[in-house]
């Protein structure tokens, strides 16, 4: 009887200590999930569009930011925010971060849903489109010109992105392009010219050079992709593009099944597979700051971040070419909500504007690697220094005007990034024949391109 | 009159729970039902009626099977080994062994840690260039399959963290049965020249028969909703390879945005646990020795 009575408390006591854990969980979910954005009551419904109502004049205005930053990259987000707070005593600007891209975009699909919703919201390349034809983001021209901004200083490759029928409804801010990144002490260790590979061919002979094998496990690979969740469909863009593929037309019919789209898939599968010079990686930053990966392409929005937590010097370089050259855009822009009072729209308009102006896109810039939005940026003194004593930053916006907004098929249709993402995830992983994947992949994203193409009739005629 | 007052109190009481049901259960479960069968993306402000067309869609994916046999694999394995390696232990367990407390405290442990903590821990585990198995199996000459990368690896993996993390609740579960078996029936089978193994298959087992059909309830109703381990150790994949039903409700929810499609993985769901339910209650419970 002793012994059960032991058992009882420590059981009782172990199960206190698993609830109060639960507990403190809730408490710290808690919050994030019932966050109401304004300091006034609930916004009118967003996707109605519901006149807007002036509640406040002449005083402070609050408004939330929704963000997906975290890490360096976060830090970097709220030094702008405090430094925009200290420039002036109008406006405050509450920045909250949401996750992911993805995550941040499930929050405002639920937070219209609530009608709790932020004042402005960063939203990745893959989901204002979505927002835009439900009618859930406003048309910024008109609060551009109201808050003194103009449009003409920003990169057109970039802002044009976010223009429909001749209407601006997302603004550049954190904008990206793929860059080849490689690691210059492996280079430098297998006899390579200190460069990115001019070509896949090129590459493909400095591969077996770069690999470190064991019995059959590949211990260092040349090459890390990374899979479905983490935008392998976005860096194999440029890819399909260098094949002389693509993804599909403008007028979203799919070319999944083109035969170089499938020649560029062919290919990725041959790296790791036939070839074995890559790997697929959950996490290829972890891979390639540990070493186990020798290059790979990532976003310039991490080249910070890369640069400062390796332990080995990186190089960066364009990305190879195949029959042609070929990158595209990616990253996120900011869009003011619809539905909220005209006063907010107005004030996220003016933080908007602060946060994209030449001067804070340089520090933007040079804090992540992300593009400066501006083209006086590049000119700026600050900026020119830094280039020259960060080369690598360089070569990212050299890339810039080389490169072009992505298809139809990823950005505009709902999850096309995760339905070619799973598909190259067949092809690489399972070894499926490509031909047969991309077939599927073409009737699955037509097949969820209809919805779009309905809203988009409605909205845009 | 009294009866009146009765009612009133009987509505006073339970009441409030109803409500709190009524808005965060059956409301929802409804709204499902009807969310099942119509065509919405959560943003749009139509919700467009198809009657089944959602069901044959969902039916008809290739990988819907996939993802049912990987359900099926999922809990069976985690179930069977949980049950059996928890009753190993607890039998070693309830022995007068030095250390036992410190050693049950350990075995606990995992139970309430944070499924996204214990999956990020054990995917650097996993990590087949420099993982702590890897370093292990490097001792005896072998080296580690690509757990995570590998699809068939990644199901063995989520097993068994899903049966690491939770096996101590079982251990618990099943010494307070052991403790609650009467000392009587063992001396009393001593008497009768019962050895040790007899003993077991014949005081031990049936005694503690009601814990294990309690705790097989309970794991299969909890397997069916594992979602943090997968989420952070593998997102389901690699490419479906890991993506049970209730996870692929998630990514066609809350990825796809396809309300209708999900709905109808929630109603299969909730079917198969209710026919698992209902199955483990007929049969389970006839065989079951409550003393």
């Amino acid at each position: 009887m002793d012994q059960l009575k032991l058992t009882r408390r420590q059981m009782l006591r172990m199960m206190l200590a698993g609830g109060s854990v639960a507990a403190l969980a809730a408490c710290g979910t808690a919050p994030a999930a019932t966050t109401t954005p304004t300091d006034e009551p609930a916004a009118p419904a967003a996707a109605t569009g519901a006149p807007a109502q002036v509640s406040q004049t002449g005083s402070t205005v609050t408004i939330t930011y929704w963000g997906s930053f975290s890490g360096n990259l976060g830090e970097a987000e709220q030094a702008m925010v405090q430094r925009f707070n200290e420039s002036q005593n109008d406006i405050v600007v509450d920045y909250q971060f949401q996750g992911s891209y993805e995550e941040t975009a499930q929050k405002y699909t639920a937070g219209l849903q609530a009608n709790t919703i932020p004042d402005l919201i960063l939203l990745s390349d893959v989901w204002w489109f979505g927002f835009y034809v439900a009618g859930a983001i406003s048309e910024l021209d008109g609060l551009a010109q109201q808050a003194g901004l103009d449009f003409s200083d920003y990169e057109p490759v970039l802002l044009n992105e976010g223009n429909r029928q001749g209407k601006q409804f997302w603004i550049p801010f954190a904008r990206s392009t793929p860059l080849f990144y490689y690691n210059k002490d492996l280079w430098a260790e297998a006899g390579l010219p200190d460069r990115a590979p001019e070509t896949w061919a090129e590459f493909g002979e400095w591969a077996p050079q770069l690999i470190q094998r064991e019995g059959n496990t590949l211990r260092r690979s040349a090459f890390v992709h990374p899979d479905g969740a983490s935008y392998i469909a976005w860096l194999f863009q440029g890819v399909t593009w260098q094949h002389g593929g693509k993804y599909s037309n403008d007028d979203f019919t799919m070319t999944m099944t083109d035969p170089n789209t499938i020649r560029a898939a062919q290919f990725y599968q041959d790296t790791v597979r036939d070839l074995g010079w890559a790997t697929l990686g959950q996490d290829i930053n972890r891979d390639f700051l540990g070493g186990a990966a020798a290059a790979m392409m990532a976003s310039t929005g991490s080249l910070a971040g890369l640069t400062t937590n390796a332990t080995f010097p990186v190089g960066v370089g364009f990305l190879p070419k195949e029959a042609n050259f070929g990158c595209c855009t990616g990253g996120a822009g900011l869009a003011i909500p619809n539905g909220i009072p005209d006063e907010k729209k107005l004030a996220a308009m003016t933080y908007l504007a602060f946060a994209t102006n030449p001067e804070q896109a340089g520090i933007w810039a040079r804090n992540t690697g992300y593009m400066p939005v501006r083209i006086s940026t590049k000119q700026t003194p600050d900026m020119v220094a830094f280039f020259e004593e960060n080369p690598n930053f360089k070569t990212a916006v050299d890339q810039l005007p080389l490169t072009r907004a992505q298809d139809a098929a990823r950005v505009f249709v709902r999850n096309g990034d995760q339905i070619i993402g799973k598909g190259l995830e067949r092809i690489i992983v399972n070894g499926e024949v490509p031909s047969t994947v991309f077939a599927d992949i073409d009737a699955e994203l037509t097949k969820a391109a209809q919805p779009i193409l309905e809203d988009l009739r409605e909205v845009e005629g | 009159m009294r009866e009146r007052r009765e009612w009133l109190l009987f509505a006073l009481l339970i009441g409030p729970n109803l409500f709190l049901f009524g808005v965060f259960t059956y409301w929802p479960l409804l709204y499902n039902f009807y969310l099942s069968f119509v065509s919405w993306n959560f943003l749009r402000p139509r919700k467009r009626f198809v009657w089944f067309e959602n069901y044959l869609d969902v039916f008809s994916q290739p990988q819907f099977w996939t993802i049912v046999w990987n359900t099926v694999i999922f809990a069976l394995f985690s179930v069977g080994l949980t049950l059996l390696i928890g009753l190993a232990l607890a039998l070693l367990l309830n022995q007068p062994l030095r250390y036992r407390n410190g050693a049950r405290a350990v075995l606990f442990s995992p139970v309430i840690m944070s499924g996204a903590v214990v999956a990020v821990v054990w995917s650097y585990i996993f990590d087949p260039r420099y993982g702590l198995i890897d370093q292990l199996l490097g001792l005896i000459g072998l080296n580690s399959p690509n757990w995570l990368g590998d699809p068939a690896w990644a199901m063995p993996a989520v097993i068994m963290v899903y049966v690491w993390k939770n096996l101590g609740y079982a251990v618990v579960i099943y010494l307070a049965g052991l403790q609650g078996i009467p000392r009587e029936l063992y001396d009393a089978a001593r008497v009768d020249g019962a050895g040790p193994w007899d003993r077991f298959w014949h005081v031990t087992l049936p005694g503690l028969s009601p814990v294990a059909f309690f705790l097989s309830v309970t794991s299969i109703l909890a397997t069916f909703q594992a979602f943090d381990i997968i989420k952070v150790l593998t997102n389901g994949g690699p490419v479906i390879a890991t993506t049970t039903l209730i996870f692929h409700l998630y990514d066609l929810g809350f990825v796809s945005y396809n309300a209708g499609e999900a709905g109808v993985i929630a109603i299969v769901l909730f079917a198969i646990m209710l026919i698992l339910t209902i199955i483990q209650l007929r049969y389970l419970e006839q065989r079951v020795a409550y003393s």
